[in-house]
């Protein structure tokens, strides 16, 4: 699952404002002003997601407005002819400000604010770059539509490149020194995720979200990294959610795994974590087979994870967990997940860990082995941006 | 403590009446020179605070013209230049019913893009919800100190009136900068998301300037690429030369404020010279007893000097409280004529910057000295033992009365030779002024002498030996009379001459109303500031209102602001009626072939303020940006025009249509049938305005005598700076003349042992005093004339561009004649009064 990559409590009402002008890694003095929150509970006038709905493509990759959150989120693993490996994200996330839109002749005129960031990992020298966002839906700034399939904020872009509504699609964002021009083929089948792509957050009904992936998009195209372009291929993997309200009481935040194995399986798994650091019983894993096909995993038996260390980030002095161990007894699976670099933390208005992760073989019994995107949320203490 | 200042401080303990009015002088001039320089600085720096405030840390402004930027400009300079420091911003005026005659800035922005640039606005903890700023529809923030002002607080509506049309804006924030400067930089400034402020200003689509923040290193190939986008009226300029250049335009206007207040300080000299000039011949005798006691020259002459440092220094001190209390009064004439004629601009405190009461404080001290350095010089050349008599100091200044009329002379003549200096400079105008009036001052001894002698006789068939001896009381205490009546003639042709140039522009102005309003009803937008409108009237008002039976024809006036190097020009889209044409009077140019070249072509009418400045004749060819780009057009005529002293170029309203895309209406003019009441149209016009807006629809009367009531609030201050140059000067007269009589005491005690009654000594006095008061008003009339030209033909034309009439009403001569007579009359009540009580014996005894 991708949930708001919001720390703790301010889920899932946000709004995406400030004004990130600068699009490199920003230090303190940069940081934004303002991480603005509508009142949390305050639901009134959105659609909810408190029941299953059948999914309609191309339409459901384009956006739900009637509903407040939603995100569009790409990672990948990629590497060049010599085998030089990079990891991307890029995520565009909409929030409705309100639920009808305001009564206005002015092209500016909107209640869709969009937030999107972008992380590039250079295993090879080390490096992390991360950059955001932040745009008002206004037409040529920001916005999502299906047909053909677009989301974009200003020139960050994913988007269908060829005759069909939406694959291939183009992905398209530069930042700093680092720029990403791929292109994704369909893959596998979407995934729908939790009960027919209903999937609950909470006992509550109506905190939920309607949640789909594609769990491996076969990627290619040319990645530029400070003076080197180098033409890749590789894998990527994108989520689609929508929602209201997602978060029951007593959540701090998730780690989520999303692993691409060698073999041609994928194995997702997300941690729900409660603030006394223990799995909320809604966590869960997903087996997908080479062909698409889904299975559930139940939480402590049909997956488990441990956390084998802990990493602090030398930016915001927050703890995240580093190097797990996490089993599959029905395929007799035993991993060794590690980040490739241990600083990938978006220390950004939104500050979270999100980082390519090497899967191998935790016994030296495992066949397989294989790639991943790691995401931790709601560590650390300042949910809030210093002012 | 030294024998002088032991000296000295028993000579100013035993005579404080004299101490007082020697302080009251200078703090008078202070107070008034420190009161101009405050409120002209802080309607400047309110201007520059708010200006920089509002443009944040923008380093360039992209400036559209009348049609203001496309939208779409601002996504290519955002998103296909990469230029992510970029942010639109929409910008108008607003009135409220809650805040009569404040002028509210609206300025809408993306809080998206704020950051870099206004970081207040970007919300969050300064206060601002920007969630409901972006879709509450027309909401807006504002600073704690505007709302409270308004008399409104989160949750209430602020109604506005916009262009015309009335609005209430939901309060959704209040800003709470912690700078205090970037406090006061948003007083009255209205802050809405850039959709709301384009539905609220009518512009959808359009902005009025996108800010950028360029890094220096790429600056000069960023701005090469926007320019490459820009339309043909939109200009790209760094941040700060637009407010640099509007504020300019007060240029002038602070100028002649600031040498109309330097006056005042002049008259407080006279003043200064007049008093330590008594003082020390009142000394004579004492210092010539100090010097036979071995006390030098210099010590003689420090000790003078050092009691007027004294005298500066409480003068100054007090003029700096005076001051600051009067710019307070001033500050808000000042603002609101710059707000009528020029910028908006909003003042809720006086600046008191240091640079400014040290300035003052400057001014008052060295001007006590350089006015005390004659005297104190006259002190020190006493010979030892007993200094000059009364007589020898007097017969010196009757030997000086020649030199000082040929130096007067020789000034006078160089200030008229500098007036005539071709010159737009406005410095060598009043440097010019000045010398008018000190070679005039410098004159009046030798005038005062004449006077006397062609006034003895009469004096004389009237009162008989008193009378003689009142006139020649005058010419034979000329040390202390010469200064008096120069104060006094000074002062009373300033107040002339500033008083025949307000009625001769007040005049010419009414005139030219009268030329001008050639419609019979007038229509347009409510607008806080009186000179320009904002907005449009909306094509469905023209319609209907025009269409109104007993109108016959209209006239359309469209008026707009297109930014050029280093300021505005203002420009009017003309369709003028025939019946119309009447309202110009050229100043150059054939009327019949003006018009026929300004209706059949590109050909434009230009005001004779801006052919003034810009050097421009009848042929010449005037450059105007057009979104097509830059516009040579041809001058067709030159026309007298008093609504700008920054001028305004008119073209018609075809031409305007055709190179500016766009056809609003900012004013109509409407020509009713000949018979139908103007009155009864305007009621049945305003009963055919939708019920949502408010128009100003007034009938040709009407908007003459409002205009004029614009004219005199422009010179409210002016007529303000007149009263109190005139009570600086009217303080100096009082005490010279005072001291005159006082010091007569020993004189007046031996007329009246020689049996002289109280009342001969009244009449003697008075009659003396009157005397000195006629001669100063006979003096003061011809000078005043010679000012009032100078003002009207050079200062004015120079500072403004305008051509204005000579107008000499017999009302400002007998008020200035009037005025130097009761002057010098009250000033004779106190002595005679004393001397007529006082008994003989008490009056000769010796101090």
């Amino acid at each position: 699952m991708r949930a708001p990559r919001v720390p703790r409590g301010l889920v899932p009402v946000l709004v995406f404002l400030s004004a990130s002008c600068g699009e490199a890694g920003r230090d303190d003095a940069g940081r934004m002003s303002l991480v603005a929150t509508l009142g949390g509970a305050d639901t009134a006038g959105y659609a909810r997601a408190d029941r299953p709905r059948a999914f309609r493509f191309p339409e459901d990759h384009g956006p739900h407005p009637a509903y407040r959150t939603e995100w569009w989120y790409v990672t990948g693993n990629l590497a060049d002819g010599t085998g030089r490996p990079v990891g991307f994200q890029l995520t565009f996330f909409r929030n409705s400000l309100a639920p009808t839109p305001p009564a206005s002749s002015s092209p500016w005129a909107t209640s869709q604010a969009y937030m999107a960031h972008l992380a590039v990992t250079d295993t090879e020298r080390g490096a992390f770059h991360a950059f955001e966002r932040f745009a008002r839906g206004a037409e040529l700034l920001a916005g999502a539509r299906a047909r053909p399939f677009r989301v974009w904020l200003e020139d960050w872009v994913l988007e269908a490149s060829g005759p069909e509504a939406t694959f291939p699609l183009r992905l398209s964002a530069a930042g700093g020194d680092v720029a990403l021009d791929l292109v994704l083929e369909a893959g596998k089948p979407p995934v729908l995720q939790g009960d027919a792509g209903l999937s609950r957050k909470g006992p509550e009904p109506g905190n939920a979200s309607y949640y789909y992936s594609h769990t491996r998009l076969p990627a290619r195209g040319t990645v530029v990294l400070d003076d080197d372009t180098l033409t890749v291929t590789g894998a990527a993997w994108m989520d689609r959610e929508w929602s209201t309200s997602v978060l029951t009481e007593g959540l701090v935040g998730w780690d989520w795994f999303a692993l691409q194995l060698d073999d041609g399986w994928e194995l997702l798994v997300y941690a729900l974590r409660l603030s006394d650091g223990s799995a909320h019983p809604l966590s869960e894993g997903v087996l997908v087979d080479p062909q698409g096909t889904k299975r559930r995993l139940t939480w402590g038996s049909g997956v488990l994870v441990e956390a084998l260390g802990t990493w602090t980030s030398p930016h915001s002095g927050t703890a995240y967990p580093s190097t797990w161990r996490i089993q599959v007894p029905d395929r007799g699976w035993d991993f060794r997940v590690t980040p490739v670099l241990e600083d990938q933390e978006l220390n950004l208005a939104f500050r979270y860990w999100e980082g390519s992760v090497a899967v191998t073989s935790f016994d030296g019994a495992t066949p397989v082995s294989g790639r991943g995107y790691v995401e931790l949320t709601g560590y650390g203490d300042a949910p809030l941006p210093k002012r | 403590m030294s024998l002088v200042r032991r000296a000295s401080r028993r000579h100013l303990s035993r005579h404080p009446g004299q101490l007082v009015l020697s302080v009251l002088g200078v703090a008078l001039g202070v107070a008034v020179v420190v009161a101009i320089d405050l409120a002209v600085q802080s309607s400047r720096e309110a201007f520059r605070v708010s200006a920089e405030t509002v443009a944040g840390r923008a380093t360039h402004h992209v400036l559209g013209g009348p049609g203001g930027l496309p939208d779409s400009l601002f996504f290519r300079i955002r998103v296909e230049l990469g230029i992510r420091a970029s942010a639109p911003v929409v910008e108008g005026y607003a009135s409220s019913p809650l805040r009569p005659g404040a002028a509210l800035r609206v300025v809408g922005v993306d809080p998206f893009s704020e950051s870099p640039f206004r970081p207040f606005v970007a919300g969050g903890p300064s206060g601002l919800d920007v969630s409901a700023l972006l879709t509450v529809p027309r909401a807006v923030a504002m600073t704690a100190a505007t709302a409270e002002r308004a008399g409104v607080g989160l949750g209430d509506s602020l109604p506005v009136l916009v262009a015309g049309r009335r609005a209430a804006l939901p309060v959704v924030g209040l800003l709470d900068p912690e700078e205090r400067l970037r406090r006061s930089g948003l007083d009255d400034v209205l802050i809405m998301d850039v959709s709301s402020a384009q539905d609220l200003l009518g512009m959808p689509g359009s902005l009025t300037r996108i800010d950028l923040r360029l890094p220096q290193d790429s600056e000069s190939g960023a701005l090469e690429a926007v320019r490459d986008l820009l339309p043909g009226d939109a200009r790209v300029e760094p941040a700060g030369v637009r407010t640099a250049a509007l504020s300019e335009m007060i240029g002038a206007f602070d100028l002649n404020l600031r040498a109309l207040s330097l006056l005042a300080l002049v008259f407080g000299m006279f003043l200064i010279y007049n008093a330590m000039t008594f003082s020390v011949v009142q000394r004579r005798e004492m210092v010539g007893g100090l010097r036979a006691l071995g006390v030098t020259r210099r010590e003689v002459l420090a000790g003078v000097l050092r009691e007027a440092t004294w005298i500066g220094g409480v003068g100054a001190a007090a003029g700096l409280v005076l001051g600051t209390v009067l710019g307070r009064g001033l500050v808000h004439m000042v603002t609101r004529t710059i707000n009528d004629l020029y910028f908006v601009v909003s003042v809720q405190d006086l600046a008191l910057p240091p640079a400014v009461l040290a300035k003052g404080a400057a001014l008052g001290l060295g001007a006590t000295l350089l006015a005390s350095l004659p005297p104190a010089l006259e002190a020190a050349s006493a010979p030892p033992r007993v200094a000059r008599t009364r007589s020898q100091v007097e017969a010196r200044a009757s030997r000086a009365v020649p030199r000082a009329a040929a130096l007067g002379g020789l000034l006078a003549a160089a200030g008229a030779a500098a007036l005539a200096v071709p010159t737009h400079s406005l410095l060598v105008s009043f440097g010019a002024l000045f010398l008018v009036i000190l070679g005039m001052a410098l004159l009046t001894p030798a005038g005062a002498v004449l006077l006397v002698r062609v006034l003895r006789p009469a004096a004389a068939r009237g009162m008989g030996v008193l009378g003689t001896m009142a006139a020649r009381g005058v010419v034979t205490a000329l040390s202390r009379t010469a200064p008096a009546i120069a104060a006094l003639v000074v002062a009373v042709s300033v107040t002339v001459g500033l008083g025949i140039m307000i009625q001769s522009f007040r005049g010419t102005l009414a005139r030219w109303l009268d030329g001008t309003l050639q419609a019979d009803v007038y229509v347009s937008l409510p607008s806080p500031m009186a000179s320009r409108a904002a907005g449009t009237l909306g094509r469905d008002v023209v319609e209907t209102l025009s269409a109104f039976p007993a109108v016959r024809g209209r006239s359309t006036y469209r008026g707009v602001e297109v930014p050029v190097e280093g300021g505005v020009l203002r420009l009017v889209g003309l369709d003028l009626h025939p019946l119309g044409e009447g309202a110009f009077d050229f100043l150059e140019g054939e009327p019949g072939e003006a018009f026929a070249a300004f209706r059949a072509g590109d050909a434009v009418l230009v005001s004779e303020p801006l052919a003034y400045r810009r050097g421009l004749d009848v042929g010449d060819s005037l450059t105007v940006p057009t979104p097509k780009g830059a516009r040579a057009l041809p001058v067709a005529g030159i026309f007298y025009d008093y609504g700008s002293d920054q001028g305004v170029v008119m073209m018609s309203r075809r031409t305007y249509r055709r190179l500016f895309d766009e056809d609003g209406v900012t004013s109509l003019g409407l020509f009713l049938d000949d018979g139908a009441d103007a009155e009864r149209v305007v009621e049945e016009l305003r009963s055919l305005v939708p019920a949502d807006r408010t128009l100003i629809i007034r009938t040709n009367a009407t908007l003459r005598s409002a205009s004029l009531d614009v004219f005199d609030r422009t010179f409210q201050v002016t007529a303000v700076l007149r009263l109190l140059a005139f009570a600086v000067a009217f303080v100096g007269v009082l005490s010279a003349l005072m001291a005159l009589q006082l010091e007569r005491a020993r004189e007046l005690g031996v007329l009246r042992a020689n049996g002289l009654t109280p009342g001969q000594v009244w009449r003697l006095v008075t009659t003396q005093t009157g005397l000195m008061g006629l001669i100063s008003g006979a003096l003061a009339v011809p000078m005043g004339l010679v000012l009032a030209a100078v003002m009207i033909f050079v200062v004015n034309k120079r500072s403004f561009g305008w051509t204005l009439r000579m107008e000499v009403g017999p009302d400002v001569v007998v008020q200035a004649v009037a005025l130097a007579l009761v002057g010098a009359l009250l000033a004779g009540l106190y002595p005679s009064w004393r001397m007529a009580r006082t008994s003989p014996a008490e009056a000769l005894r010796s101090e």
